[in-house]
């Protein structure tokens, strides 16, 4: 039963917390709070157990052979490791998030894209004061006059004046 | 007519530079091509300029080099004499009110000009204004959009520490579970061991005790009734020398 060496890796909790947005809040404060009570359990149990004195118990104990006996068996015991089942889960959750992540991350670039054509076509239009009403038409296609709909002047609803 | 000659001459003179100074007289050269400008050339801020209302400055430039300062007044005032003694302009009823109609209209306009044209200006740069403060408005909402997107991207990068986090918390339990076997294992050995001592002890313990109690109750059994006399009257003859001997050291 020789004692394990932990391999645990070290989390930047600060970094962390940035990353989170403010929505996510609550769910990362429960995982901190969940994973410092898990790592403080494991820093209150000590590695490896107390050494038995098994030369004091065999000058203590008087019934002859016991001792010999429970050291026999003591030292062929074997506590086998817990089963790791949920490793492989969390794996299978993190490609999924890579996943989902590069979907959302191309929807972002896309969006981006947009917002920076949008950006350019009014920083480069022409100013105010050297437009006409088809310039302006043309630079926001909502001040467009519906003579269609609205065959008589003003060509909008009297509400909307 | 004379005023044709005077725009047929004017298109001559802008290359003279003889122009006042505040002049915005952008070349609208306009149709001079077969393709439409656009955007359009902007319009010049303020009219051309003229004198006392009426006659364009360059008439007066026209005819600076032949005849000074003075010539067209000259020339005004010549021709407005030859109309009137020729009869070509004649005098009547109309000249009267062509006078005071004019002489009120030249009050009104010198008096509320000013104002009004304020007053028009605002009117103009009010629309203005309201549509630069949507295009501002979408200006800023566009810069902060792309900005939160590129946050967001940023976090999402971070997803790895989640899942580091869940992992270690994995391990974390697993060992502790581990530890606490082991724990658990020698604890219980210990118990037993310490249990045979502990019974070992108890044992003997008792053992001791009834030897005591057996010894002592044999003793006081062999004390025979006679023996316990001569002993208690010992002892009270002790006592009284020991209390003698105590009075005599109070004493001395």
């Amino acid at each position: 039963m020789a004692a394990r060496r932990v391999a645990l890796k070290a989390i930047d909790w600060v970094a962390f917390a940035e990353r989170v947005p403010p929505n996510q809040r609550g769910m990362f404060n429960a995982l901190k709070t969940r994973s410092d009570a898990i790592a403080a359990k494991l820093a209150s149990l000590p590695e490896a157990p107390a050494a038995i004195d098994w030369s004091y118990y065999r000058s203590a104990v008087a019934r002859i052979g016991m001792v010999d006996e429970f050291e026999k068996k003591f030292k062929a015991l074997q506590i086998p490791a817990p089963v790791d089942t949920q490793t492989s889960t969390i794996d299978a959750q993190e490609a999924e998030a890579t996943k989902s992540a590069l979907v959302y991350t191309e929807a972002c670039k896309a969006r981006i894209a947009q917002y920076e054509k949008e950006l350019d076509k009014l920083k480069n239009m022409i100013p105010f004061d050297e437009m006409t009403i088809e310039d302006l038409n043309d630079t926001f296609p909502e001040t467009k006059l519906d003579k269609v709909k609205y065959p008589y002047w003003p060509h909008k609803p009297i509400a909307d004046l | 007519m004379l005023s044709r000659l005077v725009f047929v001459s004017a298109n001559g003179l802008k290359s003279s530079g003889a122009l006042g100074a505040g002049l915005v007289q952008a070349s609208r050269c306009l149709h001079t091509s077969s393709q439409s400008l656009a955007p359009v050339p902007p319009l010049p801020e303020k009219p051309g300029k003229v004198r006392h209302g009426l006659i364009p400055e360059e008439f007066f430039q026209l005819l600076y080099p032949k005849t000074g300062v003075t010539g067209p007044y000259m020339l005004g005032t010549g021709l407005a004499i030859y109309m009137l003694s020729k009869e070509i302009y004649i005098i009547n009823s109309s000249t009267l009110v062509a006078l005071t109609v004019g002489s009120f209209f030249i009050y009104g306009v010198k008096k509320f000009g000013p104002s009004f044209a304020e007053f028009a200006d605002k009117l103009n740069e009010e629309k203005v204004a309201k549509v630069q403060e949507v295009k501002d408005l979408a200006v800023t909402g566009l810069a902060q959009a792309i900005d939160s997107e590129k946050k967001e991207q940023w976090r999402v990068e971070g997803r790895s520490l989640l899942f580091d986090a869940k992992r270690n918390n994995v391990t974390a339990l697993l060992e502790t579970n581990h530890r606490e076997r082991l724990h658990m294992v020698t604890n219980e050995v210990k118990k037993r061991l310490d249990y045979q001592i502990a019974l070992q002890n108890l044992h003997r313990q008792m053992e001791q005790e009834h030897m005591v109690n057996w010894v002592e109750k044999s003793v006081i059994s062999s004390i025979t009734p006679q023996q316990e006399k001569e002993s208690i009257a010992k002892c009270i003859t002790d006592l009284k020398a020991l209390a003698r001997n105590t009075q005599a050291k109070a004493t001395a």
